[in-house]
């Protein structure tokens, strides 16, 4: 089982992948989000998608909403580093916003964890 | 959960040493009008990704002053807020902060140990963002200087307006001089140094005259003369520090070449439809000023080979199980006096049979010496002027005429080396090993003909006395034997068309010059010095001289020429290969394979088989000598015993095992004469054990006609 990164900040992705990592999770590193669906569409077994909301061209937000349209249902949580208002949270589709800052680390765990047990 | 927080801020450094002078680039344009909406935008994202990382890290103060720093770009960006001097003014103050605090973070702090964020400048950039510009500015914008300046400036913390008063009242760390100035500080300490050497000389004839005075005047002048020369050894390390101080403020940090870089190669790789991560190492590493003017143009060559040539689009990445994006890494660290620079892709690495026959059809070797080089030397024909193996022609890496000039600025101008490495598939490295400096180095000055010259000592291997007897004839080619080593000699004198001087004694002195691989024994009638000399570039009128590569001067008038060794190696091959045309016969076609690890030695061993008719085809060590051996088979095989991989017994034994060469010639040719090895030799299965010690090209030739019949 995969969980996807996808930041446009290399720094940032590997950050996020590293902490999934001490978590127990494998993880894969995608750059964009065309790198994203090439990945989806290389590996079978991702069960999880922490997407950075703000990147270039497609931003987070709008790799959900394509992904959606495909049919794909895979989970979905969203990075940000301002703070998330309601209007995000209530994102259909969205399966947590969490905000890219030092406590990351313990809220994408207790995240990572509850989405995954709602998902089976 | 306890990640390793130090690495992560390792490379929050790294990437903000890319971010950074791209804010600067910016808001430089900024303040000159000339900023357009996507750079605004870029700097944005540049600030926006500081923010994102520091954020993650802890690095509180980096966040607030980069969380500000975006608020004042994103007012400009939306078209809310012009670009004042004022605006422009405080974003180079926040870029400074954000610098210092990257510069502290590089030194080894930790996020704790940051001090905090300017309040002071946070508010007045987030109030500009909302219109509100201060009445007064808080500091006035800095005149640009004339020219580039020579110092990179450190950078001071942002002052706070409760310190407006008292910054304005301290002078600054640093003062940007112009760099001509440096170089005539420089020059004078040259000349400086050239005339203080000529007091030792002063030092040395007061002694001699102090044997001519009347006794009762010595003791008086042994005083003066003790005073004097103490005088003089004290100014020798007056000089010497404040020459190296001089020479030290030319050094400039390679990050000033290589930042341009990391940010081309992005650019580059979107223009091809190729994704590439740029990693730059080292680049706080200085090099001399000049050093760094001349290495850029041959490093963006190499940049643009690496995303044009090197690294493969995203697709072909994917099929061959890389990732699509491709990895660039420019590094560079400390060797002793040396520098070097690497630049290496994970791309699909070169392609040998490509380079082959673009070589045959651009007629740069014949086939015959393709076979016979080896899979390095083939790699190397990319250097030679004209080659080109991309399929189509492309802007950026125009005609492929470029590689030549690279190895020709980095060898001639820069006095450096150029290696090459590469694997099909895996990606290509090129290593630049460059000296600190041109300015200085180290000579060894000898004589010649009664004319003296210069060899700088990255050149010279060693000095060598022995006795003429000790010379053997390879196919016309006086050679030394030298350790495990064949090393042709040739007359310094008659390759410079100097006198020759025949000495009364039969011993011979030579002074043995090297590049990477290459040797070359010189003929020379003495060694007059050796000493750290001021080089001096040719004049222009001067530089058509290929063999000289500069001056020094030696006393107070004299001026010595400097040796371009690799001009002279150059030389010494084409006369070789001259000298071997003429003796070429076509009467025996016998295939041979000759297996040294030493290119010298190889080449000498080819050229005396070929003198004598044989079809020669050379392997670098055992594995090479076996793969070849086994890819076509040859009339006889001789073989080193010492090699790195497998070594010469090794593949005795191995060539035995195969059918084909179960009964074929195979002579050992080593240095070791112990008769314990000799027996070993003949127990693998050699026909012949020739001793390097005992070697002249008759022996061996006759021991081929003896067992090839």
């Amino acid at each position: 089982m995969h969980i996807l990164v996808v930041d446009d900040d290399p720094l940032a992705g590997e950050m996020t992948a590293a902490l999934l990592e001490s978590q127990g999770h494998n993880t894969l590193l995608a750059s964009d989000a065309m790198e994203a669906v090439e990945q989806l569409d290389a590996h079978s077994d991702i069960k999880l998608i922490v997407s950075d909301m703000h990147m270039p061209l497609v931003s987070g937000l709008a790799l959900l909403e394509m992904l959606r349209e495909q049919d794909n249902h895979l989970p979905f949580i969203l990075l940000t580093g301002d703070t998330p208002d309601t209007t995000l949270r209530q994102t259909p589709g969205l399966n947590a916003c969490l905000r890219k800052d030092a406590e990351l680390a313990w809220n994408l765990d207790a995240a990572v964890k509850q989405t995954l047990a709602l998902n089976g | 959960m306890a990640l390793d927080i130090r690495r992560f801020i390792q490379r929050f450094v790294e990437e903000a040493a890319d971010h950074l002078p791209r804010l600067r680039e910016g808001v430089s344009a900024l303040e000159q009008g000339h900023a357009d909406r996507e750079q605004i935008n870029e700097l944005f994202r540049a600030a926006h990704t500081l923010k994102g990382s520091s954020r993650m890290l802890k690095l509180v103060p980096i966040t607030a002053l980069a969380h500000s720093t975006e608020e004042l770009l994103s007012a400009l960006r939306d078209g809310t807020l012009t670009a004042t001097p004022t605006v422009t003014s405080l974003l180079s103050q926040a870029v400074d902060g954000l610098a210092d605090f990257v510069s502290r973070l590089a030194e080894g702090a930790t996020g704790d140990d940051l001090p905090a964020a300017d309040e002071a400048l946070c508010n007045a950039l987030e109030a500009a963002a909302l219109g509100q510009l201060p009445p007064l500015p808080i500091t006035s914008a800095e005149a640009m200087p004339s020219s580039a300046p020579a110092l990179p400036s450190s950078s001071t913390p942002p002052s706070s307006a409760a310190l407006v008063t008292e910054s304005e009242l301290r002078l600054s760390d640093t003062v940007r001089v112009r760099l001509d100035r440096l170089d005539d500080v420089i020059r004078l300490m040259g000349e400086v140094l050239s005339s203080h050497h000529h007091l030792h000389t002063l030092v040395d004839q007061a002694r001699e005259l102090s044997t001519t005075l009347p006794a009762e005047q010595q003791g008086p002048f042994h005083a003066f003369h003790r005073e004097l020369k103490d005088s003089v050894l004290s100014h020798d390390s007056l000089m010497s520090d404040l020459h190296d101080r001089a020479l030290q403020m030319r050094m400039l940090p390679l990050s000033v070449a290589f930042d341009p870089l990391a940010h081309m190669s992005r650019e580059l790789a979107q223009s091809l439809g190729k994704q590439v991560d740029c990693r730059v190492r080292g680049s706080e590493i200085e090099l001399d000023r000049q050093m760094i003017d001349r290495l850029s143009d041959p490093l963006i060559h190499l940049l643009r080979n690496a995303l044009d040539h090197g690294l493969e689009l995203p697709a072909e990445r994917q099929a061959a199980g890389k990732p699509p994006r491709g990895q660039l890494i420019i590094e560079a660290w400390q060797d002793a006096d040396w520098v070097v620079v690497e630049m290496r892709d994970d791309g699909a690495g070169i392609s040998l049979e490509a380079v082959r026959q673009k070589a045959l059809a651009k007629q740069l070797v014949s086939e015959e010496q393709l076979l016979a080089l080896s899979e390095q030397e083939t790699l190397e024909l990319i250097f030679l002027p004209g080659f080109s193996t991309k399929s189509m022609i492309t802007d950026f890496s125009g005609r492929g005429v470029g590689m030549d000039v690279v190895k020709r600025t980095v060898v001639d101008e820069l006095n450096g080396d150029l290696q090459l490495a590469s694997e099909r598939g895996s990606g290509t490295r090129f290593t630049l090993r460059l000296p600190l400096s041109l300015a200085m180095m180290r000579v060894l000055l000898v004589s010649v003909g009664g004319v003296n010259l210069g060899v700088t000592a990255p050149y010279v291997s060693e000095l060598v006395e022995c006795s003429s007897q000790a010379f053997i004839d390879a196919a016309g080619q006086r050679t030394l034997i030298l350790r495990n080593e064949f090393v042709p000699v040739v007359s310094l004198a008659q390759l410079l068309e100097l006198p020759e001087t025949s000495s009364g004694t039969d011993t011979t002195l030579l002074l043995v010059v090297h590049q990477r691989h290459q040797k070359l024994a010189l003929i020379i009638d003495s060694l007059i010095d050796e000493r750290d000399m001021i080089i001096k570039p040719l004049p222009a009128h001067l530089r058509y001289l290929p063999l000289v590569s500069g001056m020094v001067s030696m006393g107070r008038n004299a001026l010595v020429s400097l040796l371009h060794v690799p001009a002279l190696l150059e030389a010494t091959r084409h006369g070789t290969q001259r000298a071997n045309e003429e003796r070429a016969s076509a009467a025996l076609a016998k295939r041979i394979l000759v297996v040294d690890d030493s290119l010298n030695t190889r080449e000498i061993e080819k050229d005396v088989l070929e003198a004598w008719g044989y079809h020669v085809t050379l392997a670098e060590n055992g594995r090479d000598g076996l793969a070849k051996a086994l890819a076509e088979p040859f009339d006889a095989v001789l073989t080193d015993v010492e090699m790195p991989v497998m070594d010469g017994f090794a593949l005795t034994a191995r060539l035995r095992e195969n059918e084909v060469y179960r009964y074929r010639p195979i002579i050992i040719i080593t240095s070791r004469e112990k008769e314990a090895d000799r027996r070993r030799g003949i127990e693998v299965g050699a026909d012949a054990y020739i001793v390097k010690g005992s070697f002249d090209q008759n022996n061996l030739v006759e021991t081929l006609q003896a067992l090839l019949g």
